[in-house]
């Protein structure tokens, strides 16, 4: 049963259209990773749209299969922090915050202070380090934040954290400063300004 | 504005300013009529309401299970980018395939613009411009992951309230 169902899976994937936007070497090792994938319970969406970005971005098919490998070997570690439980977008997202520099112990402590899902949570990490945020800060700040503070709250101070780098703070003083400012209390209030707006958000 | 000397207006102001004289008896009178006002008996909801209710609230919850949140609806976001000398911009993203087809910007005096739906995840994405240039979005995070050799940015949809 299972394995018809992985001849299955493999076939819907050679069939998918698009695929047919890679050359036919990366077309057989981009499927046959996620193939693998699939049958390691691993979301395959994030590995599809890796390939697709490399296509449109005109890379040559090494380096889309070696992107698209690398992303699968990290959505695994990614999973074993987060647990099987985790869905796609908490593993994408954790995923990025591996890359940005937090460590499987962070992920799954983070796993343990927050409700799921992560995904905005890891994903502010990323974003902090992105912005020059030391990773360690970054991480220390968003469990600091975790088990309280909404969504939208941990947008607000990672905006709040851009704001006051764009304005010449240093980056590590900047998290410190906005955590220390009693950041957890004003934001976990529910009264931040990130609250859901009717209208189209933006990123 | 008012002008004292119009007769009209005075005469208006000195109805005003008459003391109303109300008739002792008046509350007494209101009193007596809440009083006799027929009362509305207090409804006994009938069983078969009850587990028609019931069974109405099962179906629900069979139907529409409560799901993690981030498998929650779409919610629009809206992407701008500025490029005044633009003959043509593209979103393109984890969202569309990275198609640049898919959706493309419109714009109002090189202020480029499109609305796109997105489930909760984290994205990345990228302008095309004049379908060869890769931009980022200098709003949004930037993608430090990018495996590509051309800018990319982030976009993460939250899906919880908590």
């Amino acid at each position: 049963m299972i394995i018809v169902a992985l001849v299955l899976a493999a076939q819907v994937a050679v069939q998918d259209p698009r695929f047919e936007r890679l050359d036919p070497d990366t077309r057989l090792a981009v499927v046959a990773m996620i193939d693998s994938a699939r049958g390691d319970g691993l979301p395959v969406e994030p590995l599809i749209q890796r390939a697709l970005e490399g296509a449109t971005k005109g890379a040559a098919g090494a380096r889309i299969v070696a992107a698209v490998r690398r992303l699968t070997v990290d959505l695994g570690t990614a999973r074993t922090a987060l647990g099987t439980n985790a869905s796609g977008p908490e593993l994408e997202a954790g995923v990025a915050a591996l890359r940005a520099g937090a460590t499987p112990q962070i992920l799954t402590r983070l796993r343990t202070v927050r409700r799921p899902p992560l995904t905005m949570a890891l994903s502010v990490v990323a974003d902090l380090v992105a912005s020059g945020v030391p990773a360690d800060s970054a991480a220390a700040a968003v469990l600091a934040l975790a088990p309280k503070a909404r969504d939208a709250d941990l947008v607000e101070f990672r905006r709040a954290v851009e704001r006051d780098i764009a304005l010449g703070a240093p980056p590590g003083a900047a998290t410190s400063v906005r955590l220390n400012a009693g950041a957890s209390d004003v934001y976990s209030q529910g009264a931040g300004p990130g609250a859901p707006q009717p209208r189209a958000h933006r990123p | 504005m008012f002008e004292r000397e119009d007769d009209v207006v005075e005469r208006v102001i000195q109805q005003l300013r008459r003391p109303v004289t109300i008739d002792p008896g008046l509350d007494a009178r209101v009193m007596r009529e809440i009083a006799d006002a027929p009362r509305a008996k207090p409804r006994v909801w009938p069983l078969w309401s009850l587990l028609a209710t019931a069974a109405v609230l099962g179906t629900l919850l069979i139907t529409h299970p409560w799901t993690r949140a981030d498998q929650s609806g779409p919610a629009a976001f809206q992407f701008v980018f500025v490029a005044p000398q633009a003959a043509s911009v593209s979103l393109v993203g984890d969202f569309n395939d990275w198609d640049p087809n898919r959706s493309p910007m419109q714009t109002a005096q090189g202020v480029w613009a499109t609305v796109v739906n997105l489930t909760p995840g984290r994205y990345r994405y990228a302008f095309l411009v004049n379908g060869v240039e890769w931009r980022a979005d200098p709003g949004a995070p930037s993608a430090k992951d990018d495996e590509f050799g051309t800018p990319s940015s982030v976009v993460t949809v939250g899906g919880s309230g908590s």
